[in-house]
């Protein structure tokens, strides 16, 4: 899907840390190379171009968020996946309002942080070509000219703004998407805190799309933060119950 | 109020004769002089007034009717009788009965009130040096000799006794033991003692509507008046002393569980980065590719344990912040038997060794909550339920509609909880004496549970009437949004 060997930058000021995550994503078809500050990293991001950013939220000097705001300034194309230490929504919702495409949570399996960094990987990559005018995912098709949604093959009737909430969803399938983005972008700038529509629109899209709306499949609750659009026939799709411990 | 000053009878009497002496004399100069009736009148008005300004009514109306028999004697016709001739004298002496009566009363009313009003200010005056003198001590220390002395200098009494209720201590400053006996008494009986003659007054002492203690005084002088007072003013500084005492260990109590709290939260994050090195070590050592089955075996071993302490680190900081801070739930209609069941499946599979089941409740079940502080508190439960029976036992878990509100109950075999626990085990780090033996816990799960219980307007029990294998705790809480309205938000 994409060349081996994309490249990795590696930001933590744990050596032990840094170490252990070189030799295991080398082993895993990476390239890496490492930074052990936020400093450090912006001056690497300048001199070289890297595939995928990897960045501890918090360092000593700066902080991980600011780095990720400058690294994004640097070099938009790369791929940025924060590594949090509190399981506590505002890091995250800040890392992703810092422009960062994904975050783990720390201590995450190896095998979580590889598929992430994929996911990022093609995200990125397909965001430049020219957008499918059908949007696939399980047994769900979108079709963005028709606005029609189809489920194994059955037509279903959505109301346009959940249409459209889907449609946003699905061109974004596997990255967090925090409450304010996802009001901000279907109900207009003016939205941001009206968590409540959002929630009954999704209440609705689970009970036309998932198959056991309680235990959905497709649309998968970041608690605390927002949703995120699975797409269960890719493999590199966080697990179902993500938020689980 | 208004305790009438009575000068004694021989008080009176040397006033009254005083006075006639001085009417008898007037009576005498006036008639030497050729003084006519008309113009002697003024003079003994005169005398009425001075002898009035005495304030003693009694000696006052004596003069007042000798001087009314003098003018009747000497200057009205017939002379040296008391028989009056001319109806126009008869009306001048009755005038001046009267007048002189009026200005003595008035007189000695005036007098009266200036003179209490002197004696209200100087006792005022006497109260607020003491309280200021009793508000500099230290307002922790007991209520002993140092508290008690300011009483005895500035109200000049015998004796004084204060006895306290919480600490059954008596103290005594002067000396009357039977003081000390009949204030222990007057607490006791619960009942004031005023005792004129030995001049013991004992009052009663609230605080917070509660009786207290006792202070008495041994002779107090105007123990009507005062005494209640003083005890008022003892009464509001064994209060202020309560206070302090209180907020001084409450104030301890709260350092000691921030910095609880903060080790906690050090722990957990300095334990996440190795744990996140282990994790990533041993996938990357599956990864190189050159494991045996066996060795794979191992390496998946540590991967899982790696994450189970990582997932118990994050669960044990949750629990902490939720300890710390005011939970405010982020409130959505949540369908709690779906999520019930969820959480079932994930601690079945977690937990091979007991079975978890649901019961009770196949039905949709709606409620207003938050469903991670509600994943929290029930996992938590369901957690407990399995850490405290035995391998191969079953937990049980049953939603039921109850009115307005959706009860969730998780049981497990194992024994029951000691009747003197019941109430504890809800309270922040404790740990029933059984569980410190045999299981490892922070003692803040059931806290932090009740917690989230309460902020959603329901309760976390355990339930009554539990039979001795049986130990079941049920959550309840509201269905409608109406209920919620009374939630509090902290």
């Amino acid at each position: 899907m994409f060349p081996r060997h994309s490249s990795v930058l590696v930001v933590d000021d744990e050596s032990a840390l840094r170490k252990a995550l070189r030799t295991s994503l080398i082993a895993s078809g990476f390239s890496v190379e490492e930074a052990r500050s936020g400093e450090e990293a912006l001056g690497t991001v300048q001199r070289n171009r890297f595939d995928l950013v990897l960045l501890d939220v918090s360092m000593p000097g700066m902080s991980g968020i600011d780095a990720c705001r400058r690294i994004r300034g640097i070099s938009p194309q790369a791929g940025i996946v924060m590594v949090t230490v509190r399981d506590q929504e505002d890091d995250k919702v800040q890392a992703l309002e810092a422009g960062a495409d994904d975050y783990v949570t720390k201590p995450f399996k190896l095998r979580e942080l590889t598929a992430r960094l994929r996911a990022v990987l093609r995200r990125t990559r397909t965001s430049d070509a020219v957008e499918p005018v059908v949007l696939r995912a399980g047994n769900l098709e979108l079709d963005l000219h028709e606005r029609l949604l189809r489920r194994n093959g059955e037509e279903i009737h959505l109301s346009p703004k959940e249409f459209d909430l889907l449609a946003f969803m699905m061109k974004n399938a596997g990255a967090p998407l925090t409450h304010m983005k996802l009001l901000r972008t279907v109900w207009g700038v003016d939205y941001g805190n009206e968590l409540e529509y959002l929630r009954s629109y999704v209440r609705m899209l689970r009970k036309k799309i998932e198959a056991d709306p309680a235990a959905p499949e497709y649309i998968v609750t970041e608690p605390w933060l927002g949703y995120r659009f699975r797409d269960p026939s890719d493999p590199d799709s966080p697990p179902k119950s993500a938020q689980d411990d | 109020m208004g305790q009438q000053y009575v000068p004694g009878l021989a008080k009176s009497a040397r006033y009254a004769l005083i006075g006639s002496i001085a009417a008898i004399l007037l009576a005498f100069i006036c008639y030497r002089i050729h003084l006519d009736f008309a113009s002697v009148i003024p003079f003994y008005l005169l005398l009425v007034v001075l002898q009035s300004l005495t304030g003693d009514f009694r000696s006052c109306v004596i003069v007042a009717v000798i001087s009314t028999a003098c003018l009747d004697l000497f200057f009205t016709e017939p002379l040296f009788s008391f028989r009056i001739d001319h109806p126009l004298n008869a009306l001048a002496l009755a005038a001046f009965v009267f007048t002189s009566l009026v200005i003595t009363r008035l007189v000695a009313r005036v007098r009266e009130e200036a003179r209490s009003a002197k004696l209200q200010k100087e006792r005022l005056d006497r109260l607020y040096q003491l309280a200021q003198r009793l508000l500099g001590l230290d307002p922790e220390a007991p209520l002993g000799e140092d508290f008690l002395e300011p009483f005895r200098r500035l109200f000049g009494i015998r004796a004084v006794c204060v006895f306290e209720a919480e600490s059954a201590e008596l103290h005594l400053v002067g000396d009357s033991q039977e003081l000390a006996v009949r204030t222990r008494n007057a607490y006791i009986r619960g009942t004031d003692l005023d005792d004129v003659d030995a001049r013991l007054s004992v009052r009663r002492l609230r605080t917070s509507g509660q009786l207290s203690g006792a202070i008495g005084f041994a002779g107090l002088e105007d123990p009507a008046e005062t005494a209640g007072a003083l005890a008022a003013l003892t009464a509001a500084l064994l209060e202020r002393k309560i206070a302090f005492h209180a907020a001084s260990e409450s104030a301890a109590a709260a350092q000691t569980e921030i910095y609880r709290s903060a080790m906690l939260d050090a722990l957990a994050h300095e334990f996440k980065t190795p744990l996140a090195t282990i994790l990533a070590g041993v996938g990357g050592l599956r990864e190189a590719g050159s494991l045996t089955a066996e060795q794979e075996g191992m390496a998946d071993t540590v991967e899982n344990e790696a994450f189970r302490l990582g997932s118990l680190t994050s669960r044990l900081l949750r629990t902490a912040r939720l300890d710390n801070e005011h939970i405010r739930p982020r409130l959505e209609p949540v369908d709690i038997t779906a999520l019930v069941a969820q959480l079932i499946r994930q601690y079945s599979a977690r937990s091979s060794d007991r079975a978890i089941f649901l019961t009770d409740g196949h039905e949709a079940t709606q409620a207003l909550a938050d469903p991670e502080l509600i994943r929290l508190m029930v996992g938590q439960l369901i957690e407990n339920a399995c850490k405290y029976s035995r391998p191969g036992s079953v937990v049980t878990l049953a939603v039921e509609r109850e009115a307005e509100l959706v009860a969730i109950r998780v049981s497990n075999n194992g024994s029951a909880i000691p009747r003197n626990e019941q109430r504890r085990i809800f309270e922040r780090f404790y740990r029933g004496e059984d569980a410190k033996r045999s299981t490892s816990g922070s003692g803040l799960g059931l806290y932090v549970a009740r917690k989230i219980a309460l902020v959603h307007g329901g309760a976390l029990d355990l339930e009554a009437g539990q039979s001795d294998d049986r130990v079941t705790f049920c959550l309840k809480i509201p269905t409608t949004k109406e209920e919620l309205q009374h939630v509090p938000t902290a």
